[in-house]
């Protein structure tokens, strides 16, 4: 940020540098590295955006950014089913840019590509899901500390515009006396 | 009257004297002044028209309805979150209150260093204080300042710094803490219930949903050519095509450069796009035993400007508080997972100050992308960057002086302080790479600066474009440098001034 000079380039996502050119090319020749998507029936029927394989990671990524809920709770937001709705009128741009890093993100080329781990995000054990995205969020490749805030812009954001959330932070809306 | 885009059902065609495109501070205060003075006026807004009655103090209703890119705008990089109002108002509808005046030793800059002419503090004197009257730009009592601003008063003084209340544009504000998701009282004197009823009123037709993409000026009748967009899908439902002797275009210094741009227009400079300023802000975050509740209260009412220009290089900072709504709050608090979830618990006794740094060095751009829409490039000069490191660390010493126990910064790798003593030290180990601290801007400025070197400069000391005769910009494009100060009452100043010229040389300019 201090002294690079973002040279204007058109594509906004992940061309930022040689690396960044070879993950959009490659993320570009294999769109879909699809594993079983187990997305559940009655979310799967509401996604206008995700391909079920996409809103599960997203799913998994949403849960590693907000901070995993205890097993006997059940978090009623899901953001990553917001997401799609959000995405569903996103610019095409924007649209495309979210599918490619997806790919990149969780596919095991990708995976081992930059960390030399042998598993897709989505196979990874929790601790190895917070420490993959700890690494993408402190890499010293800046298209990757971007892809990190593009991923928690959209799932944190997703999640805290759920009025739902308000209650576990204890946020209560408009200074509550003079709500209309 | 004021036309949603839903009304619009077939291609829309209409003529007018004066065709403005954007409903913002800019483009809401020439609207008045030229339907004032007996003009035929059309005014152009891409944004939704929403009234009080929309506005339900939920960011996800906000951010959806009043901002750009549903608050998502960024530079291309994603490295500089850049907050814009997009609705009838435009930021005014969205912005935090601050009305301060430009400071004297930037207007003399100007004039110094661009041959500005006719903005000196004397000259706009009158402006401000119509602009001011007219708002209603108050100073708050001491018993309404927010715990988050008083954070800031005592903190400060306890420092030895200077610290004091900031005007605001309210008329009998509750507190709700709702201004910058659109005040559901009214209260805030903004664009859309001040400037936009006023030009109606005289006469002036605001088409809303309507985004300008092209503006030719080839003809007597200059034309600007659009679609009509659908407010739910944001895709065009229709096109338009309005005529008219005089354009204003008053679009924000991200939008007004890149329909300039697109058009082929008023470039022969080289300096459209270019100059931009961003008021380059970050923050601190303190935690205190007591409720601050930064989401509620008056958000903005107090600051702290010991350290602007302080050095006389026209450079610097000032302290502010923040309305730290939820998302705002997740999104720039540092890290992810269980250490974010557990800071996110404390959010009622968090308390947020932000440092906005007076760009002197910084190098700033927008370009018109492939999509048509524009594309945001930034990059920190090493000037600017000392004055945000030390603003972060005075920010800090401030929080703790009020008595935070705890500060953190907005790093993505957490830096927290638990005394002053901390402080250098951890600044000094933090990453200041691009994405390695959460940056912001709610002020974009200087696109298509004004000047008197047609080559250094796109539009003269009236706005009117030096290449087109009868197109001007008017909006915080013109600024040949960034304030120092939230800029709504430089803008309305401006613009009132402008568009007062215009309409006593209407017949000049066409």
């Amino acid at each position: 940020m201090t002294v690079e000079d973002h040279s204007p380039s058109r594509r906004t996502f992940l061309k930022e540098s040689l690396l960044g050119v070879a993950v959009l090319s490659a993320a570009k020749v294999h769109p879909r590295l699809l594993l079983s998507d187990g997305v559940p029936a009655e979310v799967a029927t509401q996604l206008h955006y995700f391909s079920g394989h996409e809103y599960m990671i997203v799913r998994a990524i949403a849960g590693c950014m907000v901070g995993r809920v205890p097993a006997e709770t059940e978090d009623p937001i899901d953001a990553a089913l917001r997401a799609d709705q959000f995405l569903s009128t996103a610019d095409e741009e924007v649209q495309d840019q979210i599918h490619q890093l997806l790919t990149a993100f969780n596919g095991p080329f990708f995976t081992f590509l930059f960390d030399f781990r042998f598993s897709s995000f989505l196979r990874m054990k929790p601790q190895d899901q917070d420490s993959y995205l700890e690494d993408w969020m402190t890499s010293t490749l800046a298209f990757r500390r971007k892809g990190f805030q593009a991923l928690k812009r959209l799932t944190l954001s997703m999640y805290y515009t759920d009025r739902r959330s308000w209650a576990t932070i204890g946020y209560h809306g408009m200074t509550p006396e003079v709500r209309p | 009257m004021i036309i949603r885009g839903t009304a619009i059902t077939k291609p829309l065609r209409d003529s007018a004297d004066v065709c403005i495109i954007g409903s913002g501070c800019g483009g809401g205060a020439s609207a008045k002044v030229l339907a004032e003075a007996g003009r035929k006026v059309i005014v152009l807004e891409e944004g939704g028209y929403h009234t009080a009655a929309d506005f339900d103090g939920n960011e996800e209703t906000a951010y959806q309805n009043l901002y750009r890119q549903r608050a998502g705008q960024a530079t291309s990089d994603l490295a500089v979150t850049v907050l814009q109002g997009r609705c009838v108002g435009g930021s005014s509808t969205v912005n935090w209150t601050t009305s301060l005046r430009t400071p004297e030793f930037v207007l003399e800059a100007w004039r110094r260093n661009f041959g500005v002419q006719g903005l000196s503090p004397k000259d706009l004197e009158p402006y401000f204080e119509r602009v001011e009257r007219y708002i209603n730009v108050h100073l708050e009592p001491d018993s309404n300042h927010s715990p988050n601003n008083r954070i800031i008063l005592d903190g400060a003084r306890k420092l030895g710094y200077r610290a004091k209340a900031g005007g605001r544009n309210t008329r009998d504000c509750v507190k709700a803490g709702a201004c910058g998701l659109g005040c559901p009282f009214d209260a805030k004197q903004t664009v859309d219930i001040t400037y936009i009823p006023d030009a109606v009123r005289a006469g002036a037709t605001v088409f809303a949903d309507c985004r300008a993409e092209r503006i030719d000026p080839s003809s007597r009748m200059k034309r600007v050519t659009g679609v009509v967009l659908d407010p739910l899908t944001n895709r065009p439902r229709t096109d338009f095509l309005i005529e008219a002797q005089v354009v204003i275009v008053a679009a924000s210094a991200i939008h007004s450069p890149v329909l300039l741009l697109k058009s082929g227009l008023v470039n022969s400079s080289g300096q459209v796009g270019k100059n931009l300023t961003l008021h380059l802000t970050s923050a601190v975050l303190g935690l205190f035993d007591e409720d601050i509740y930064a989401g509620g209260g008056i958000p903005q009412s107090a600051l702290c400007d010991e350290f602007l220009n302080k050095k006389g290089d026209g450079g610097g900072f000032w302290i502010e508080a923040v309305p730290a709504y939820p998302t705002l709050a997740a999104l720039a608090l540092p890290g992810f997972g269980a250490s974010h979830r557990e800071t996110m618990r404390l959010y009622p006794h968090i308390g947020a100050s932000i440092v906005l740094v007076k760009e002197i060095d910084s190098v700033g751009r927008v370009m018109a992308g492939e999509s048509g829409q524009p594309s945001i490039h930034y990059t920190v000069g090493r000037k600017d960057l000392a004055y945000m490191k030390h603003g972060l660390k005075i920010a800090a010493e401030i929080q703790f002086a009020a008595g935070a126990k705890e500060v953190m910064t907005l790093h993505a790798r957490k830096i927290e302080f638990h005394s002053a003593a901390e402080i250098d030290r951890g600044l000094g180990s933090a990453g200041w790479d691009t994405n390695e601290v959460a940056l912001y801007s709610a002020h974009p400025l200087g696109t298509c600066r004004m000047g008197a070197d047609p080559h250094r400069s796109v539009v003269d000391s009236h706005c009117q474009a030096h290449d087109v005769k009868g197109l001007f910009v008017i909006d915080g494009s013109v600024t040949p440098t960034s304030l120092g100060v939230n800029p709504q009452i430089t803008i309305l100043s401006i613009a009132e001034k402008s568009a007062e010229w215009l309409a006593e040389n209407f017949d000049r300019v066409v």
